[in-house]
């Protein structure tokens, strides 16, 4: 059994015509050093962690897994400015944070951690691939704790954000840190579960054996349409806790932090697959 | 049942377009990397560099497209997969650099066509290479794509590794992808890490020289009589002294080998090998081989490879694990072009000459900017 002993829940919808919304302030109580040159998405990926640790003390051997679909973005906007229109040499700096492992270390440094420390990206479905991997890990023995986040970031301006994603004009944006802290045992804290299906037939079997009144179903974007709907007519899904009406590449990440965050009772199933690769679900338990 | 076996390899780097061609340039000590010169800058850059010997222009949009698949194709066909195993078969994908050479190539062309409207990264995301090899492979399984610079594929490797014990997977596709881009080879430039010829652990060492190559790896649960090579594990921890470079007093490296050691059940004299990252940089080569004594009292034989094919950064996991395991199948440790002069203060030295490779156990060492180690254990088994 795995329990996600912690999470926390950043999202912050960003409106045209606004600017980002500044993270120094939140960042210099929570960090225990103040770190220079760091670009927004290693800010996003500090504060989101640290709230999730929130004065617990964490195995120094924690593994990091951080996911993102777009990664650090602004700073790779940067860095292709000065590359191609300005014919200059990337900075060091941004060269460097380019990399996706650059804000995973940083949240290493900040937390004391020196366990191994994955980025690892499945575009819209980011989530779904850090958990498996910390999951596998958790069960493998390999971690004893996982500390698994998933980071979005906007940029400005916001059409060309949209435009980036393929999105329509109209569409609200959002930037997000999700993270959980997950470890074997049994307690008080929510579980959390992963069961792989190769048949949908046998996932829904297995989904109404455990299904109870109240539960929450969150069908992935990333999941067939077809059993996406047959899911969701099945079900007494209920209303999710989650924002829906801002928009960023990781958005299962931001419904599974609210739920994880919140009181509520009951379960949340994330249910995700394809006919042609398989079925997955995690849920998140009482 | 621990470990996976190496069903099928793809290799192209600069040694060749298959992975067999590499092993026997490899072996013949190849070693060509050609001189590469930006002149967008106001001052040129110039460097060595080894490139896939295809004919296409290095900076070429398409190039990707035309490289990968066949690699991948190898791979699979190599470990006699069938339809159905190719259809679910998840992708494990580790890279540095992953379409930013697409996004530069798109970048440029909207600036020179109307340069009000153009979109820096108009790619963004780490889908594009995973999205090739589904398109080209028909296959629709689950995708993990790491980015951990120089530790990624290698870190792609552990974590099919440990899917494939758990049953999740019977199979898994692992490709390192590096390819020739502006961010890239500037990036490095500006960090002024680029020397005119790799020297690994030599006392004359200035640091890298940058290649591309694409490899990919069938691990699979399962074998045939003739698979004598299984990686029987790994592990990976973080170093946060410094973001580009692993503690140089060798306590990280030390760490992540021993706990490589620990995971697999083995003892520092049981190892027959080592391949080193050997990156040539002052500090890089320090770390590892203070790390590396720290650990090992009689030092077994040490590999570079690097000076065949040149630092495939994200890929190099993979791609030096094909030509090290290559070299294991015909039982011999590669030589280290460039090593010449010993380093007191390092106190290892590669081999210089090839020797006999036995069977037994093989660590493959890697590091990264981030902090990340990884190291990975291969076992070579009479058939």
């Amino acid at each position: 059994m795995i329990q996600a002993i912690s999470a926390s829940d950043y999202l912050q919808p960003v409106h045209d015509g606004a600017a980002l919304p500044p993270l120094e302030a939140a960042l210099k109580n929570l960090c225990r050093e103040r770190f220079r040159r760091i670009d927004r998405f290693i800010q996003l990926a500090l504060l989101g962690s640290a709230r999730c640790v929130a004065g617990r003390t964490l195995q120094p051997d924690c593994g990091i897994y951080l996911g993102s679909g777009l990664g650090p973005i602004g700073n790779n906007i940067l860095t292709q400015q000065q590359l191609i229109r300005d014919a200059e040499i990337p900075k060091p700096v941004n060269f460097v944070n380019t990399l996706g492992s650059s804000a995973g270390f940083h949240v290493a440094r900040n937390l004391g951690l020196r366990g191994q420390n994955f980025f690892i990206s499945r575009r819209g479905a980011s989530l779904q691939a850090v958990l498996g991997a910390a999951m596998a890990d958790l069960t493998h023995g390999v971690v004893g704790q996982a500390l698994v986040g998933v980071v979005e970031e906007v940029t400005l301006p916001l059409g060309e954000h949209r435009l980036r994603q393929h999105l329509p004009e109209d569409r609200t944006l959002a930037e997000g840190s999700h993270w959980f802290v997950l470890q074997p045992g049994t307690g008080d804290s929510r579980s959390l579960d992963l069961k792989r299906f190769a048949e949908f037939a046998t996932l829904e079997d297995f989904l109404k054996s455990v299904w109870r009144t109240g539960d929450r179903l969150c069908c992935a974007r990333s999941m067939e349409t077809h059993a996406a709907k047959t899911m969701q007519r099945g079900f007494d899904a209920g209303a999710l806790s989650g924002p829906t009406s801002a928009f960023h590449d990781s958005l299962e990440a931001a419904w599974l932090a609210a739920f994880a965050v919140s009181r509520e009772p009951g379960t949340l199933f994330l249910v995700d697959g394809h006919p042609e690769r398989g079925w997955s679900l995690f849920y998140l338990g009482a | 049942m621990a470990g996976a076996y190496i069903r099928g390899v793809g290799l192209s780097c600069a040694l060749g377009e298959d992975a067999e061609s590499g092993v026997s340039a490899m072996q013949r000590r190849q070693v060509r990397p050609v001189v590469l010169r930006l002149d967008e800058f106001d001052e040129p850059l110039q460097m060595p560099y080894y490139r896939i010997p295809d004919r296409a222009e290095l900076f070429d949009a398409g190039r990707l497209e035309r490289l990968l698949p066949p690699v991948a194709r190898a791979a699979v066909a190599q470990a006699g997969l069938t339809p159905e195993e190719i259809h679910r078969l998840p992708l494990f994908i580790g890279s540095s650099c992953f379409s930013i050479g697409l996004s530069e190539s798109r970048y440029a062309a909207a600036l020179a066509h109307q340069s009000e409207t153009a979109i820096p990264m108009p790619l963004c995301g780490y889908q594009d290479i995973a999205a090739i090899l589904q398109r080209a492979l028909a296959c629709r399984g689950d995708t993990y794509t790491y980015n951990t610079a120089c530790t990624a594929s290698a870190n792609a490797l552990l974590g099919a590794l440990r899917m494939i014990e758990l049953g999740w997977y019977r199979h898994a596709l692992v490709v390192g992808a590096e390819w020739a881009n502006r961010t890239t080879l500037a990036g490095f430039s500006g960090l002024q890490i680029v020397a005119d010829a790799l020297r690994p652990f030599d006392a004359a060492r200035k640091g890298i020289v940058l290649g591309e190559g694409i490899g990919a790896v069938v691990l699979s649960a399962e074998t045939d009589s003739a698979n004598r090579l299984r990686v029987i594990g790994g592990a990976s921890n973080c170093d946060t002294w410094s973001v580009t470079t692993a503690n140089t007093n060798g306590k990280s490296v030390a760490a992540v080998l021993n706990q490589a050691l620990e995971q697999t059940h083995l003892r520092p004299r049981q190892v027959r090998g080592i391949k080193a990252h050997g990156t040539a940089t002052p500090a890089g080569d320090t770390a590892e081989a203070l790390g590396i004594r720290q650990v090992f009292a009689g030092l077994p034989p040490l590999s570079v490879l690097k000076p065949y094919l040149g630092h495939t950064l994200g890929a190099c996991g993979i791609n030096e694990l094909i030509l090290f395991a290559g070299a294991l199948q015909r039982s011999f440790l590669p030589a280290t072009p460039g090593f010449e002069t010993p380093d007191p203060a390092l106190g290892v030295q590669p081999i210089i000459t090839p020797e006999a490779a036995p069977d037994g156990h093989y660590l493959l060492n890697h590091f990264g900017f981030g902090g990340n180690n990884t190291v990975l254990v291969l076992e070579k088994t009479a058939p």
